[in-house]
């Protein structure tokens, strides 16, 4: 049983996220691309939060949850990477 | 940017703020393993993030004195023990038996509760535990690894 509502906004966020992919392609430079990948990223967890309504499954959530919180941590490490790397 | 200090005042702040956190949802993805999504993998490889944010944002000095590595590769063999311990608890039937669910004293809760499905919840820790230090340990490892540093 999937509520149509919000499988809609998730083609929204799906379509948001082609958009981003689009700069991740095209992006002339690193940082563009880094800027892309983690609008993409919370585009993601918009998109796993709203299937997870859409499913009407609670326990979808924790996934959007770590996945939050690990590309949060994987875009740090491209930023500092960027910035001169750990040494 | 100098060698051995983290990120920005910032970055440290929120690291502050985030480690707990992300320690605490990976504790509670291991512990629920038989109940949610995840598990032992996904649990230990998610603390493990938390293990490489403090890494990046604080940077490999304060890590080396906050990580010993007789610890880290004990705690990782202690957790591959307590899996086969685990698996041989029911070894007067067969290995892998779950004699905890069937006939012990714990862990035979109602299914749904999380003091239920027999060493299901032991071997979730001992597998997150074994991933949590491993992943730190080859982080850490490969943080030190010092070729192109100096």
């Amino acid at each position: 049983m999937i509520a149509p509502e919000f499988l809609y906004a998730v083609v929204v966020v799906m379509i948001a996220a082609f958009l981003s992919l689009l700069r991740v392609f095209l992006g002339p430079s690193v940082p563009d691309r880094v800027v892309g990948v983690d609008t993409l990223n919370t585009l993601i967890v918009a998109g796993m939060v709203l299937l997870g309504a859409a499913y009407d499954r609670t326990i979808y959530i924790d996934v959007a949850i770590v996945y939050a919180l690990l590309s949060y941590v994987g875009t740090l490490a491209i930023a500092r990477y960027l910035q001169g790397g750990l040494e | 940017m100098s060698s051995e200090r983290g990120m920005s005042l910032i970055v440290k702040t929120t690291a502050r703020a985030t480690i707990p956190l992300i320690g605490i949802f990976g504790a509670y993805v291991v512990s629920h393993g038989h109940l949610t999504p995840g598990g032992g993998f996904q649990g230990g490889a998610t603390i493990a993030g938390a293990g490489i944010l403090f890494l990046i944002a604080f940077g490999f000095g304060e890590m080396e004195k906050r990580y010993s590595h007789g610890l880290y590769s004990a705690l990782e063999g202690l957790g591959g023990l307590a899996f086969l311990g685990a698996a041989m608890l029911g070894l007067g039937v067969a290995f892998f038996y779950n004699t905890l669910w069937h006939n012990g004293p714990l862990f035979n809760g109602r299914p749904g509760t999380l003091l239920s499905a027999g060493y299901l919840p032991i071997m979730n820790l001992a597998v997150g535990l074994k991933v949590f230090t491993g992943l730190v340990s080859a982080m850490v490892a490969i943080a030190a690894y010092r070729r192109w540093g100096e």
